[in-house]
């Protein structure tokens, strides 16, 4: 077994997924597609990922912030840092009228905008895990 | 098969209810009466009449005060006056208090189906007129999501794709190869981004902008449309000018919008120009407004495509310019929501000079917003 980070990436658009999945894999990132919240959920209860990546305009609306929601509920997957990649940040401030852009669905999430640059989504992707481990270590 | 309408008559002589109900028995409607002006207008509210008849001469409240308050209560509906003594003043009186028509008495049967069938026939165009006039709102307000999903979507795929190509192919490609990349990567980059202006524009809500207004320099806006179409005109080999009298004039504004209007205007400018010529932006006060001409020697606009050309996705036909015609629109809106004005002049063949026109405010040693030190910019700031 290596010890490469595990991603699941949760995308009902293949092309988008396809293409973060390859960013991150070159980067050595270990990563699973799956196109839809319930195969998501699934994949969640049977493995442990070391960080999600969620899309949230799915299926017939906004999909991924009730599957963001069941995860803040859930005392283990709650400890996993979710990133959330999204279509446009209009729709979240429709979502959430009133709200800050960043609305905050898990303690430990964060939202880009798509597309998202390399950089910038290695980036993240790595702060979030890393901030993640620094958590565990101290509790 | 013939719809069912609510028909209301009011009138106060028995005989005329009596027997204009008799005349109507037999077809699908519903018929109402009412003795008086008060009764009538209760059931104006109660029954929700399509077609109301109304007699001018009444005891009470009079003909022409029912008409009007029924035009308040709801003004698609439509009303008929019967009158006694038909003479053309009172009916071209009761046409102006908002009556569709009017019926003489005394009137045959026939004479009454014939009025009552023409009000009808109004009344289903009235209605059909609102049902288009909700439709066209409703697409307006959804425009942003179907943009949104139908257009953004599959162009964040595409652009999210090449980054992965670039990132994967980062050892095998040669320069030129990679320069290609990079140049698809910008151009779906400025495609998103027309995306992005058009969904701000069209669900440009006025009252949102208004609630962010600031006395606006306008050499500021003017600065950040300059550079945002910098890139375009180099790449033609245009120049842009930039003539500000001085002191700037000051606008009450949103600075960010007015910039874009001003970057849609100027982007066509650059866009309809001729390759190594010139395009001039200058800002001119005149007596209590700023008048921001754009004016390029590009192609022109033509007569017939000058008075559309600030409509709602119209384009000019032969341009061979790619783009659906919704720019123009969108700064008009903007310019309107900051109580200007947008006027177009045109020599085809020879250029064109979009002029919007701003209301000044006289700001008096307030140099908070905009320093006046500031030199009219010919490139925007950093």
């Amino acid at each position: 077994m290596s010890d490469k980070k595990r991603l699941l990436i949760v995308d009902d658009d293949p092309d988008f997924a396809g293409a973060i999945r390859s960013i991150l894999e070159t980067a050595g990132y270990e990563t699973q597609v799956v196109y839809n919240p319930k195969d998501g959920w699934q994949a969640l209860k049977k493995n442990t990922y070391d960080l999600l990546l969620l899309d949230i305009m799915m299926g017939r609306g906004a999909e991924g912030v009730m599957m963001a929601r069941k995860i803040r509920k859930d005392r283990v997957l709650r400890e996993m840092p979710v990133l959330i990649i999204t279509g446009l940040r209009e729709q979240i401030a429709f979502l959430f009228p009133g709200q800050a852009i960043h609305p905050g669905f898990v303690p430990v999430d964060e939202l880009v905008e798509k597309p998202v640059e390399p950089e910038f989504l290695l980036e993240r992707v790595a702060a979030l895990i890393a901030a993640a481990e620094e958590r565990k270590a101290e509790s | 098969m013939e719809v069912s309408r609510k028909i209301l008559i009011i009138d106060d002589e028995e005989v005329v209810l009596d027997s204009c109900t008799q005349i109507l028995k037999g077809e699908p409607h519903e018929i109402a009466v009412a003795r008086d002006g008060s009764r009538g207008l209760e059931l104006v509210e109660e029954f929700r009449p399509d077609l109301v008849f109304v007699d001018l001469k009444m005891p009470g409240i009079s003909g022409f005060e029912v008409l009007e308050k029924i035009e308040e209560i709801d003004p698609t509906i439509v009303t008929v006056v019967i009158t006694g003594y038909a003479t053309v003043s009172s009916a071209v009186d009761a046409m102006k208090s908002g009556a569709y028509d009017f019926l003489p008495k005394p009137f045959t049967p026939d004479e009454f189906r014939l009025v009552t069938r023409r009000g009808l026939e109004k009344r289903a165009l009235v209605l059909e007129t609102m049902t288009l006039r909700r439709e066209k709102e409703m697409l307006r307000e959804n425009f942003a999501a179907i943009v949104s999903h139908e257009m953004k979507s599959p162009l964040s795929a595409v652009q999210q794709n090449l980054y992965a190509m670039g990132l994967a192919l980062d050892d095998a490609l040669s320069a030129e190869q990679r320069e290609r990349l990079e140049r698809m990567q910008t151009r779906i980059r400025d495609l998103l981004q027309v995306v992005d202006t058009w969904l701000r524009c069209v669900s440009v809500d006025v009252d949102a902008i208004r609630d962010r207004f600031a006395p606006v320099a306008v050499n500021a806006p003017i600065a950040r449309a300059v550079e945002s179409v910098e890139p375009q005109a180099v790449r033609k080999n245009i120049e842009v000018r930039t003539l500000i009298s001085e002191p700037a004039a000051v606008v009450l504004g949103d600075e960010g919008t007015l910039a874009e209007a001003l970057t849609n205007v100027l982007g066509n400018a650059v866009k309809y120009s001729y390759e190594g010529s010139k395009v001039t932006v200058a800002a001119e006060r005149h007596e209590g407004v700023v008048d921001i001409a754009v004016t390029d020697t590009g192609i022109g606009i033509s007569e017939e495509d000058r008075a559309h050309i600030l409509d709602d996705f119209y384009r000019a036909a032969g341009t061979g310019e790619g783009g659906v015609g919704i720019g123009l629109a969108i700064c008009r809106r903007i310019v309107e929501a900051h109580d200007g004005s947008m006027s177009v002049e045109s020599d085809l063949g020879k250029g064109s000079t979009i002029t919007i026109t701003l209301p000044t405010i006289e700001v008096d040693n307030v140099t908070d917003h905009e320093p006046k030190k500031k030199a009219p910019a010919k490139k925007g700031p950093a």
